[in-house]
């Protein structure tokens, strides 16, 4: 236990936060601590936990003080993302001795298509999740030692958007098969693979200061991916999603969904089960977009295997059937 | 890249590795399949994106015997698309045994098999948005499937199979986005191939001649041209192309425009189950959503023995035009028959009389059975009209188990059924087709003893009775002529010259770089609908073009004009 390295483990309540301490956690040698705005000082389950604000670099450097390593796992907002990845650049600038792990995103790319290895140019123009992604990783540039890794989709039994989700909207058959509004790829990788890649750009001394794609090599299209994950739940058949009634469900419906959400969320959360979820009209960008990850890169200085596509959603459907 | 014909400079060259004339359902298969290869590709398209009266009338011809076949034009889009614009999107394979050469089946015998096509076949699946290159109904949907004719047992017919069906995919509306995106495809709308010009050996291509209705010329010179035109079209464009030798192209042996096949269909007799609840004959969903359909197959050991051909049927409604049906929907489609497009007419058009009595029959049937008529008329409307993947067919439930059958034959190739060139020039200066569509007694012998079989086995196996007219099969296998749109055997595909067009990679025998995808190539029409055959021979030339060109600076796809081309 005493030769285990401390690792701090920023946004550690997310979705991806606490698949990361987890990993960690598991292996035989590291020490995850946990960093978020949750109080305390001990978990239940033994671990250490650090209340602070992620953007406050001197809050987030004294954190640092004891720690071998970072993993930045931040979620929120456009200005949360780039303001807490400034924080911890500056905060671990100079001291090399601090493996640093960012989690960046495909969205850097924006909305260029075909094959993208990590020197492609990040465009930035699909949004302000992007361009805040585009910032944080500008910030990197005062650490040289920092990893930075860009996820495609990261899917999972606990997958909010990603695997949850879409299983609600395939068994209401609001989604199925999309025609030419899903023949984008999705670059899917597992949670699990996040992870992996996560601890191996800690140890691995030939990552440091490297940038990898993260993704399934050769991804599914959403069509394909929907109908994978619809076997995988017995949601057949699907059913084919006109461009009309997308239209309306990401037009007309959507709007109003997310309004009734916003009072919910407010006036009474417990209505908020109830409500359908809208399906944004930035999904259908995404869900048309022909990108595709090329992660040979992460394949040979991370050394990762990636969770094949019929396992990793055995392992999201018996995850959500044990949840129910 | 998506452009049109009339922004390319008069005269000018156009270079690119592959050029693939016709933009349907062969053609986008190719670019498709071609795309960042590293190849450059030319897709040149007769049309625009929506159909155009003028340049639809490019295809008009000489029809040798109008009861036997439909008009050149019909059946036909010259169309960014092509056919697949009109399409009824029912998707089959070929049987293994439709490849082999059989005694029985006069010039039968492909140079390529089954396994050959295989791989192709899947991918074409994808293509056409038909779901998974599976064509049982017990292997397609296991928890849903259902008997089609429950205790019909039989050792020569089979009723697992299915058909499934296409959305049906209009090509253009659904690939059109990716090829306009891509950077290593460029499509030429309004761009008519009218001639070929091959070099002085005559072993290959050396230009392409290209016009345009507007008046305009340009040439393209390729590695490679594949011609994707569809099968009467393609033999046209062979015999007119007369640069070199006035037999056209790769006709030394007269055998292009010849063999040429449709399917032998039709509607004859009575299907009537003793239990009326042991029929299935609507369609089923694949977990993909495709609509699949059970059909009834002579087995191919069955062929082999008795040597017949390839042979489907299906259930299907009485014939519309007679009230004595008194199925008001029927009735209404034969009261409202002029506003259906001609393509789907022609069945309601079968030669009767439509008498004032007769059209007060119908009437009769749409008021006394309304209820009906409305519901299936609401159904049409959001399954059909509405959907984006299409209800396929109508589909009528039937009085007491009593069906007719709907078959579907192969027919045998026959060198005296031929296309040629007519009378007369189009507006490009291209002469016209003719027509002569012919089919043989071996084709009425065949197909009147696979349905006495099938009676045979329905009496024998206790399920009822099919009561039919043996000296009618003739009349009701031509009751509506050839069936359209089914292009096949124009270009034929073999060993030997002497009796075909292209080899087994659809190179013309004595063109080394000028190669075929069509219908046409099949040397025999199998009881499939050729779409999706075709599109697999389309992927399986593009993987072989791939593998066999260097991608060259000499042909990227900038224009060049005349003078800069000889300097």
């Amino acid at each position: 236990m005493s030769q285990k390295i401390r690792v701090l483990v920023l946004g550690a309540d997310g979705f991806l936060g606490r698949q990361i301490v987890q990993g960690l956690r598991n292996s035989d040698w590291a020490l995850p601590i946990r960093a978020g705005r949750r109080t305390g000082i001990l978990d239940a389950d033994g671990l250490e936990r650090k209340c602070f604000d992620a953007c406050d670099q001197s809050a987030l450097s004294r954190a640092l003080d004891d720690t071998a390593g970072v993993v930045n796992c931040v979620a929120g907002g456009p200005e949360t993302l780039s303001e807490s990845a400034r924080a911890l650049f500056a905060a671990t600038a100079d001291r090399p001795e601090i493996a640093v792990v960012h989690m960046s995103s495909m969205a850097v790319y924006g909305s260029v298509s075909g094959r993208v290895t990590e020197t492609a140019p990040m465009l930035g123009d699909m949004g302000a999740y992007g361009l805040a992604k585009i910032q944080a990783e500008r910030f990197a540039a005062v650490c040289p030692q920092a990893v930075i890794l860009r996820p495609g989709i990261i899917y999972g039994a606990d997958s909010p958007q990603w695997s949850r989700r879409i299983a609600r909207w395939l068994q209401s058959r609001r989604i199925g098969d999309l025609g030419k509004a899903g023949d984008g790829f999705a670059n899917l990788v597992h949670v699990e693979d996040v992870t992996q890649a996560t601890l191996n750009a800690l140890r691995f001394a030939p990552a440091r200061g490297q940038i990898f794609n993260l993704s399934l090599p050769n991804p599914p299209t959403w069509n394909e991916y929907f109908l994978a994950f619809a076997k995988a739940l017995d949601a057949v058949p699907i059913r084919r999603i006109s461009a009309r009634a997308l239209k309306v469900e990401t037009k007309l419906i959507a709007p109003p969904l997310k309004i009734l959400e916003i009072f919910a969320r407010k006036l009474s959360p417990g209505l908020l089960p109830r409500l359908p979820e809208a399906i944004p009209p930035s999904l259908l960008g995404l869900w048309r977009q022909r990108i595709q990850l090329d992660v040979s890169k992460a394949e040979s200085l991370l050394e990762m295997k990636w969770t094949p596509l019929s396992a990793a959603l055995a392992k999201s459907v018996s995850g959500q059937e044990n949840k129910r | 890249m998506i452009q049109d014909a009339s922004d390319i400079p008069d005269n000018s060259i156009l270079k690119s590795d592959i050029c693939v004339v016709g933009a349907g359902a062969a053609g986008i298969s190719m670019a498709l399949s071609l795309m960042e290869s590293g190849l450059s590709v030319l897709l040149l398209e007769s049309g625009g994106v929506s159909e155009e009266a003028e340049t639809q009338t490019l295809y008009e011809g000489e029809v040798a015997d109008e009861a036997l076949h439909s008009p050149p034009a019909s059946y036909r889009q010259r169309r960014f698309g092509g056919s697949t614009t009109i399409w009824g999107g029912r998707c089959m394979p070929m049987d293994p045994i439709d490849f082999e050469q059989r005694d029985y089946m006069p010039h039968s015998g492909w140079p390529i098999s089954f396994e050959d096509l295989r791989p192709y076949y899947e991918r074409a699946n994808q293509l056409c948005e038909a779901g998974n290159f599976v064509y049982s109904s017990t292997e397609s949907y296991p928890a849903r499937a259902r008997a089609m004719l429950s205790g019909f047992h039989s050792s020569n017919f089979s009723t697992e199979q299915i058909e499934r069906f296409s959305c049906p995919t209009n090509f253009a509306v659904r690939y059109g986005d990716r090829l306009a995106a891509a950077d290593d495809v460029r499509l030429i709308l309004h761009a008519n191939v009218t001639n070929i010009s091959l070099a002085e050996d005559g072993k290959s291509v050396r230009l392409v001649q290209v016009k345009t209705l507007s008046g305009k010329a340009f040439q393209v010179q390729a590695q490679h041209l594949v011609l994707c035109v569809g099968g009467l079209e393609v033999a046209r464009l062979l015999l007119a192309s007369r640069d070199h030798s006035n037999q056209g192209i790769g006709n030394e042996h007269d055998v292009v425009g010849r063999y040429y096949m449709c399917h032998l269909a039709g509607v004859i007799g009575t299907l009537a189950a003793a239990d009326p609840a042991s029929v299935w004959h609507g369609y089923d969903v694949s977990d993909e959503g495709v609509y699949c359909r059970q059909r009834i197959a002579l087995l191919p050991s069955q062929q082999r023995a008795q040597g017949l051909a390839n042979f489907v049927a299906r259930l299907h409604f009485p014939r519309m035009t007679d009230p004595r049906h008194r199925i008001g929907i029927l009735s209404a489609f034969c009261l409202g028959k002029f506003l259906i497009p001609y393509e789907y007419r022609k069945r309601l058009i079968d030669g009767g009389k439509t008498t004032l009595r007769v059209w007060l029959a119908h009437c009769r049937n749409v008021l006394l059975d309304l209820p009906y008529t409305v519901g299936f008329v609401w159904h049409l409307i959001r399954d059909r009209f509405l959907a984006e993947r299409k209800f396929p067919s109508i589909i009528i439930r039937s009085k007491g188990g009593r069906f007719s059958l709907d078959f579907h034959a192969e027919q045998e190739p026959n060198p005296e059924s031929r296309i040629s060139l007519g009378q007369g020039v189009d507006a490009l200066g291209m002469p016209r087709l003719r027509v002569d569509w012919r089919y043989t007694q071996g084709d009425v012998d065949k197909l009147r003893r696979s349905l006495a079989l099938f009676a045979h086995d329905v009496a024998e196996s206790g399920f009822g009775t099919f009561q039919y007219e043996p000296e009618m099969v003739e009349t009701e296998m031509l009751r509506y002529g050839a069936y359209g749109g089914h292009h096949i055997g124009t270009t034929r595909m073999g060993d030997d010259p002497r009796s075909s067009v292209v080899d087994a990679q659809c190179r013309v025998h004595a063109v080394s770089n000028l190669h075929i995808a069509s219908a046409s190539v099949f040397p025999t029409s199998s009881q499939a609908n050729p779409t999706l055959t075709l599109i697999a021979i389309a992927l399986r030339l593009a993987q072989h073009l791939k593998k066999q060109t260097v991608p060259s600076s000499d042909f990227n796809t900038s224009e060049i004009r005349p003078q800069e081309a000889r300097t």
